[in-house]
């Protein structure tokens, strides 16, 4: 038996207010489990679509929306419960981070979603999972920008989500922390969703990845046989990873 | 003109802090009922920004500057109730993280900035704007109303300052008032400078017909009102009063020459001199306030000529 | 970074491992003592001097913030000295305020900002205004480093042109930047809303 659907989207569409027209009718599903990586080139509409997934876009949820999460179509009512399944890390830390310290940035989101006697076990919990413990009383301007990132990702954690949505979680970060970023990754069992430039984090993470352009699906399939192709790659903006290139028999 | 501690006595701090306390209490009253929820974030980075934008300088002539003070900008750009809110936390942090203007002194300061700039002047911003209207009304109302914010301001902490005996009023009030005449000059510039920078990128922010935080009721209008008339009134009209009359002057000056008399040759002109220089600061002050408000009133309407046939003309 | 905050508030002493409602009251009581009473300046310099002693904080580095905030100060102070027995007054004055200044450096370089906002939070300041000072200690230089870089990338565009011009520029690069923190404010909304905040 095939796992649970974990997040599905019915021909999501969506036109921001100035009239451009950012998703002209995206579907597919993730099941549970999966690693599902978004590429594509710089506007193509993968933070557009990712913030769909929670409810953040569009300002007026539909009726009928176009995306499912657990079984629970994301409307008005389902906010709240949609919201606490799905953890979103933005692109920015900066805006993320808030709160004038790492404790009640992270505290933030287990205090929203009311159990307030677990916030401080949550907390401790998740700044060990990204190697932080003992960052709690620092303020976020003091920290690297690798720090941020994995205050960012603790802060989300600490809501123990059951998908995780990350926006170029490795933009702006110097070798060691986007590795150290990669290895915090891997070892989060949680079905993920990640859209990013970073092909090699496609190749060595991700079990699947669909590539969007111009607000459509374009391809989706294993990371290795999309990002291979080269023709496929260059026609939209991106390059074959070079950890692909000795893969390819030449 | 953050005033510091150790400036002001008891009376006038305990003045001071009930009034921009009932100014801080309707404002986050009326932001409660009528901010959206999204704005919320906005009047944290509002303060950040009156910060930051503080901290460039505009160069004035030989080497020194100025800088932005603010108030009426963020009235213009996100209503009065929100400007409120946003400049006392700028003055909080100033005081706490800075050590920028006294902590007790912080009700004066914030009544003499955040309330009568933020509040004062959006007033002043409003019946300008209308009376010209369009988008000439936004920019005379808006240099017209920075002048009198920086102004006002500064006759108010002339009087808690003479309130308080730290220093007479004859001497403080000319000091404050002709140095703010002038600095209000750069405020109405930058003020004006900056509106003009945003509407032509996003009009939408400085549509005058639809503040940010929300319009305000006729009650909190008249409550504001009243809680500046009375600081006025507390701070400024025991001094504006007590000039002398014509009577009373001829009399001093009678006195004073029978003193004069008495006291050795090579002192008096001097000590003649200084009396009615300080006699006639005050008025002399008052006049050129009352001049510099109808000129600045015709150079924001100049201002707004000048400025307008460009923004028009050019595509958004 | 441009500069730092509040350098020495998270250093280890005895006054900085104290509550910061305590030291916050102490701050208070402090300044109306000085403020209020004509003769309480020595016993208010005594407990400053032991603070100083106590919280480890470089002398130096208070001497030169009193310094930096002194002459703000004494331009207001100097008015006084222009009326009968100013010299007095004067005098009085800058020694009052410089305690006052003293106690407030200090109060802010042993207390983190973050504490005093619990405070603030717990003797029921408005919400709002907790909140509003909050984002605003916490993006200050986020924006002033943003103002900068912008005011930089302008200079090197604008170089050598008349007053005028380069008022213009900075007034557009002020705009831009609230522009900016317009954006970066629905941003943040967008990052509490995904984690809960309605």
């Amino acid at each position: 038996m095939s796992p649970p659907t974990a997040v599905e989207l019915r021909n999501l569409r969506f036109r921001y207010p100035d009239g451009a027209e950012a998703l002209r009718g995206i579907s597919f599903s993730v099941s549970e489990g999966e690693c599902v990586a978004l590429i594509g080139p710089n506007g193509a509409g993968k933070s557009t679509l990712l913030m769909h997934l929670n409810g953040i876009l569009p300002d007026r949820l539909p009726a009928v929306p176009a995306v499912t999460v657990f079984g629970r179509p994301v409307t008005e009512d389902n906010l709240a419960a949609v919201r606490r399944d799905v953890g979103l890390l933005f692109q920015d830390a900066d805006d993320q981070l808030f709160c004038p310290t790492v404790y009640e940035d992270v505290a933030f989101g287990p205090q929203q979603f009311g159990d307030d006697a677990s916030v401080p076990g949550r907390v401790a919990e998740a700044l060990g999972k990204v190697g932080l413990s003992g960052f709690e009383q620092r303020a976020p301007h003091h920290l690297s920008g690798g720090e941020k990132r994995r205050v960012c990702l603790a802060g989300v954690l600490a809501c123990t989500p059951r998908v995780l949505v990350l926006d170029e979680p490795t933009s702006d970060l110097d070798p060691r922390g986007k590795r150290e970023l990669k290895e915090l990754l891997r070892n989060i069992p949680t079905t993920k969703i990640i859209a990013t430039h970073d092909l090699e984090l496609v190749v060595e993470l991700c079990t699947r990845a669909i590539l969007i352009d111009g607000g459509s699906v374009v391809a989706d399939g294993p990371p290795r046989t999309l990002l291979g192709d080269e023709v496929l790659m260059l026609a939209h903006g991106l390059e074959r990873p070079h950890i692909l290139q000795h893969h390819h028999p030449h | 003109m953050h005033i510091p501690d150790g400036f002001l006595d008891g009376k006038t701090m305990v003045t001071g802090a009930v009034l921009s306390g009932c100014a801080l209490g309707l404002s986050v009253r009326q932001l409660r009922r009528r901010l959206p929820r999204r704005r919320v974030p906005l009047m944290g980075l509002a303060a950040a920004f009156v910060f930051a934008a503080q901290m460039l300088n505009f160069p004035i002539a030989g080497g020194t500057s100025g800088h932005l003070l603010g108030s009426v900008l963020i009235a213009v750009l996100l209503g009065p109730g929100a400007a409120v809110l946003v400049l006392t936390a700028v003055l909080i942090v100033q005081c706490l993280v800075f050590a920028d203007g006294g902590l007790l002194s912080l009700g004066a300061n914030i009544f003499n900035m955040g309330v009568v700039g933020g509040v004062g002047g959006y007033a002043i911003y409003r019946v300008v704007q209308k009376l010209a209207g369009g988008l000439r009304g936004v920019i005379m109302g808006a240099a017209f109303a920075a002048w009198c914010s920086a102004v006002l301001a500064a006759v108010l902490a002339a009087g808690e300052l003479a309130l308080s005996g730290t220093a007479p009023w004859t001497i403080v009030f000319p000091a404050m008032v002709n140095v703010h005449l002038l600095i209000g000059l750069g405020e109405a510039a930058i003020t004006v400078l900056v509106v003009v920078a945003i509407q032509r990128t996003r009009p939408d922010l400085v549509d005058p017909s639809a503040p940010a935080s929300g319009p305000l009721s006729y009650r909190q209008v008249a409550a504001y009102g009243l809680l500046i008339s009375l600081g006025l009134a507390l701070f400024v009209s025991p001094f504006a009063c007590a000039w002398p009359d014509g009577l009373e002057r001829v009399a001093e000056t009678l006195g004073f020459a029978h003193r004069a008399a008495a006291a050795p040759l090579a002192a008096a002109p001097l000590a003649e001199y200084r009396l009615s220089w300080v006699r006639s600061a005050p008025l002399a002050t008052s006049f050129a306030g009352a001049i510099g408000t109808v000129l600045v009133f015709l150079l924001a309407f100049v201002t707004a000529r000048v400025l307008i046939p460009r923004t028009r003309t050019e595509p958004r | 970074m441009i500069f730092s905050l509040d350098p020495h508030s998270r250093i280890d002493s005895p006054v900085h491992r104290l509550p910061a409602w305590a030291k916050l009251a102490a701050a208070l009581a402090l300044l109306v003592a000085t403020v209020t009473t004509p003769r309480a300046f020595i016993p208010v310099g005594v407990v400053l001097i032991a603070v100083v002693a106590l919280s480890r904080i470089p002398v130096l580095f208070l001497l030169k913030r009193l310094l930096l905030l002194e002459p703000l100060a004494l331009g207001v102070a100097l008015l006084a000295l222009l009326q009968e027995g100013g010299v007095r007054i004067f005098a009085l004055i800058v020694v009052k305020a410089t305690l006052c200044l003293l106690t407030v450096i200090l109060l802010s370089n042993t207390t983190p900002f973050a504490d005093l906002l619990r405070v603030l939070r717990r003797v029921r300041v408005p919400a709002l205004l907790v909140t509003t000072l909050a984002l605003m200690y916490r993006y200050l230089f986020v924006l002033a480093e943003e103002g900068e870089r912008m005011r930089r990338a302008r200079a090197c565009r604008t170089y050598g042109v008349g007053r005028s011009h380069a008022w213009k520029s900075l007034a557009s690069v002020v705009g831009r930047l609230f522009v900016r923190s317009t954006e970066r404010a629905e941003r943040i909304h967008a990052a509490m809303c995904a984690r809960g905040w309605r």
